[in-house]
């Protein structure tokens, strides 16, 4: 441990009736990626804003360089040569890449006696900056608003670096990036590891951890629970450290009988992304539907759920033929929808777990149009007991809650409605391992015991593999497959996603 | 974090207490209440029962206006028109009575119509065309503001007959009989506001629309109601001015939009939406009536009475902000 860098002994944070971080201790080395990880509310976040200086500790010792500091503010800690790159991005749409890189620190010449920015000065900075990182298809002039999430994220490390890092934080950097814009993104991370910079790697994907990083660094509900050098450690370690459990089966399938046909889809058409889409799905059963990002998955979804109302075709629910032009009807019929933007589309953060759970079901809790807070309550603690949401109660605003259990809540509001048929866009997109099982059982069992119909999008190809009883692919719109769960391989899907010109190297960055 | 594991507990008596006090609408309460002990200590004239009632008679326009007021900045809107839909119903209804020679009760009916179906037109643009309500109803203000002075060709419309002054000048039980509305009117649409359906649906769509939209509320329905209900409202007030001051005059009620709007964000209605209440809203709207009628009986001149009132309004939000911010911390 002499050899660190940066070094936290004994870190203590209190927030009001939590201990978020209890004794926890972290160090980096010159050159070293060390990965962070936990579950949702093991403590990284606040770990990571301690050493950035946006809290401060309540007890224990920062040393960086050797020498003790104390960063009370994120001011202090970027001089110190730290800097964070978050998950929402700190960059200014517009204003262009290199304005933006050198916010606050623009190059200055003199004109005409005045100070004023040297603009051809900042963008041959800027340039070469990029170059440096190996990035020469960026316009350093063009509006960071105009590009996309990879090139903003770009933007942003050749931001740090302009303020000459030492020290890179990175919050699940890949959290909204594709599978291209993920390469260049680990390029990137190892050219600067080459460099001499540090970097702490926050993330959910524990194969990056293990593609990407040196050690890695296990919290859990906020305690320091070990450090471990990547190479002489293991998948089902690291999960076992991160749950404090060992999870046998990550996707529990139980076995159900399919029924009737609950939800039948007749071209429907919504373009460009929903192009004369038809399918079924059964009473019991789990539709998969696979797709790259902008293939109309999604879409798909909110055609059936009326957000975007079909512009031809028909939906069959039951057997009977239904008009759905808005959510109310879809949800009058019977629909459930857990959107893939939880906090956007799926809650309403600043309303408690009692609000966001009867807000589908209003007319049954109340009476005349009253509102039963009793009856919103016995939901509410229903729901908490069910799906064992981890919270202080149905009065709890959601937006305190950790990722895996606002989705819960998203959950237990559609079960509310007690819907024939559930569409779950990304169930389980950015929450931890153990609340990912505990959704992966729960469909299980709506599926196999209460016969509830299941159209479940997915990204994530083992998920899609594990839980379907059936796979659906879509491309450009378009359904373009259909698997058996019995025939389905990744690289089937991959090659349906992916279409006829997909080599075997993009096939393999899929899954 | 980690959510700690508490047992639920019912809270006593005096925890209910410190709770009320400590919230939006209990520290506007007692800055309303300082401010009339100290206005009484300057003038003997203020603290009497019939200054205070008719005080009552005029924050009734406002106090109407303020309750779908409320209602709309919850769900993140504005109505900049009411001013302008108050001025456009009395002319309406004097026009109507006077020029076309509609019995008065008619005449009285086709205003409020014709105010109520000029929220309607708001909340239908805004809905249907996706207009931003600012800039809707800052379109209507100057459009319904215009058809009033088209219609009244700077006519005034007078000699009403006797019981048409019952509602703005008469007395019920020895109250004003605009307070009575008024009163009757802020309990029924608290009690919406807070414990109905369509109270629930609107707090959700301030906090976040679309939430609201994919959990299967019908946000369109409920938006151009509270349009309509604010049109509607501007209407009935429409009628009680002209009541009030016996005559019908096409600039009645210009301004009154921001009355109702400082009212309502002072009685701690945030203007991004999503929080509000209507206790709030006319303890808003009183603290402001009883400062302006107070400061001008203690002999301030009214300028002067405007930046007293605009240094209270900072002053209560600053002090508000201050305390939610403690509470919030704790």
């Amino acid at each position: 441990m002499t050899d660190a860098l940066l070094e936290l002994r004994g870190i203590d944070k209190h927030f009001p009736g939590v201990l978020a971080l209890k004794d926890a201790q972290f160090d980096v080395r010159r050159g070293e990626v060390h990965a962070l990880i936990g579950e949702n509310g093991a403590g990284k976040s606040t770990l990571i804003k301690i050493i950035s200086g946006v809290y401060q500790p309540d007890k224990g010792e920062i040393w960086l360089d050797g020498e003790p500091v104390a960063f009370s503010n994120p001011r202090e800690s970027h001089s110190a040569g730290i800097a964070t790159i978050y998950q929402e991005l700190g960059l200014y749409p517009e204003l262009s890449v290199a304005e933006n890189i050198f916010m606050g620190h623009a190059p200055k010449t003199k004109r005409f006696g005045f100070e004023t920015i040297d603009w051809e000065a900042m963008e041959r900075s800027a340039t070469a900056l990029l170059a440096d990182l190996n990035i020469d298809n960026l316009d350093v002039g063009a509006k960071v608003g105009a590009l996309n999430v990879g090139n903003r994220q770009r933007v942003e490390i050749a931001k740090a670096l302009s303020l000459d890092a030492q020290i890179l934080i990175m919050d699940e950097p890949t959290a909204a990036l594709t599978e291209s814009d993920v390469e260049q993104l680990f390029s990137i991370v190892r050219l600067l590891r080459e460099r001499g910079v540090s970097i702490i790697y926050i993330s959910h994907r524990l194969n990056e951890v293990f593609e990407l990083a040196d050690r890695v660094t296990v919290l859990r509900d906020g305690e320091y629970i070990g450090t471990q050098a990547v190479p002489e450690t293991s998948e089902a370690e690291l999960i076992s450290m991160m749950v404090g459990r060992t999870i046998e089966n990550l996707f529990p399938k139980q076995a159900a009988t399919i029924g009737d046909v609950v939800l039948e889809a007749r071209n429907l058409h919504h373009p460009p992304l929903t192009r004369d889409v038809s399918f079924s799905v059964r009473a019991g059963e789990i539709v998969g539907l696979a797709g790259l990002v902008g293939s109309g998955r999604s879409e798909t979804a909110q055609v059936i759920f009326g957000v975007l109302p079909a512009e031809s075709g028909e939906i069959w629910l039951n057997g009977a033929y239904v008009k759905i032009t808005r959510p109310s009807e879809a949800v009058n019929h019977g629909i459930g929808y857990v959107p893939e933007d939880r906090g956007h589309q799926g809650l309403i953060r600043e309303m408690t777990i009692r609000e966001n759970t009867s807000m589908a079901v209003l007319e049954s809790v109340s009476k005349r149009s009253f509102i039963s807070r009793a009856k919103e309550r016995a939901l509410a603690n229903g729901a908490i007991r069910q799906l064992s949401i981890r919270a202080t109660g149905p009065d709890q605003i959601t937006n305190k809650l950790s990722g895996g259990n606002q989705q819960k809540v998203v959950v237990s509001k559609w079960l509310a409605s007690k819907p024939s048929l559930l569409i779950m866009d990304e169930p389980t997109r950015g929450i931890d391992v153990g609340a990912k099982a505990e959704i992966h059982r729960l469909m299980s069992r709506l599926a196999a015991e209460d016969g509830l119909a299941i159209l479940m999008i997915s990204s994530e190809l083992p998920e899609i593999l594990a839980m379907s009883d059936r796979i659906l692919v879509m491309r450009e719109g378009r359904l373009v497959g259909e698997f058996k769960r019995e025939e389905a391989t990744q690289e089937m899907i991959a090659h349906a996603m992916m279409g006829a010109s997909a080599t075997a190297n993009s096939v393999g960055a899929v899954v | 974090m980690q959510a700690e594991k508490s047992k639920p507990r019912n809270p006593t008596v005096s925890e209910k207490l410190r709770h009320l006090l400590i919230s939006q609408e209990g520290v506007l309460f007692i800055i309303m209440l300082a401010s009339v002990l100290f206005l009484a200590t300057r003038t003997d004239k203020f603290l009497t029962v019939d200054n205070l009632l008719q005080q009552g008679r005029f924050m009734a326009e406002v106090g109407l206006i303020a309750i779908p007021m409320t209602y709309i900045i919850i769900t993140g809107g504005i109505d900049l028109s009411v001013g302008s839909i108050l001025g456009l119903t009395a002319i309406v209804l004097g026009w109507t009575w006077q020029e076309l020679g509609f019995p008065l009760e008619l005449a009285i009916i086709t205003g409020i119509i014709s105010g109520t179906v000029a929220g309607f037109v708001n909340g239908l643009f805004i809905v249907r065309v996706g207009v931003p309500p600012l800039i809707m109803t800052l379109a209507t203000l100057a459009l319904y503001r215009g058809l009033a002075e088209g219609i009244s060709q700077a006519r005034s419309a007078r000699g009403y007959p006797e019981w048409f002054f019952q509602l703005g000048q008469g007395e019920l039980l020895g109250i004003p009989t605009q307070l009575w509305l008024l009163i009757i009117a802020v309990v029924i649409f608290a009690i919406v506001l807070a414990r109905t359906r369509l109270g629930r649906a609107l707090y959700a769509i301030g906090n976040n629309e679309t939430g609201a939209r994919f959990s299967g509320l019908t946000v369109n329905r409920h938006l151009l109601f509270i349009y309509t209900f604010s049109g509607f409202m501007s209407a009935v007030a429409g009628y009680i001015f002209v009541s009030r001051v016996s005559t019908t005059r096409s600039d009645m009620g210009t301004g009154i939009e921001l009355d109702v709007i400082a009212a309502v964000v002072l009685g701690g209605t945030s203007i991004f939406g999503g929080t509000g209440s209507i206790p709030g809203t006319i303890i808003g709207v009183v603290l402001i009536q009883l400062l302006k009628n107070g400061l001008v009986l203690t002999g301030v001149t009214s300028d002067a009475t405007i930046v007293v009132i605009g240094s209270v309004l900072i002053f209560a939000i600053l002090v508000n902000n201050f305390i939610q911010r403690k509470r919030d911390e704790s």
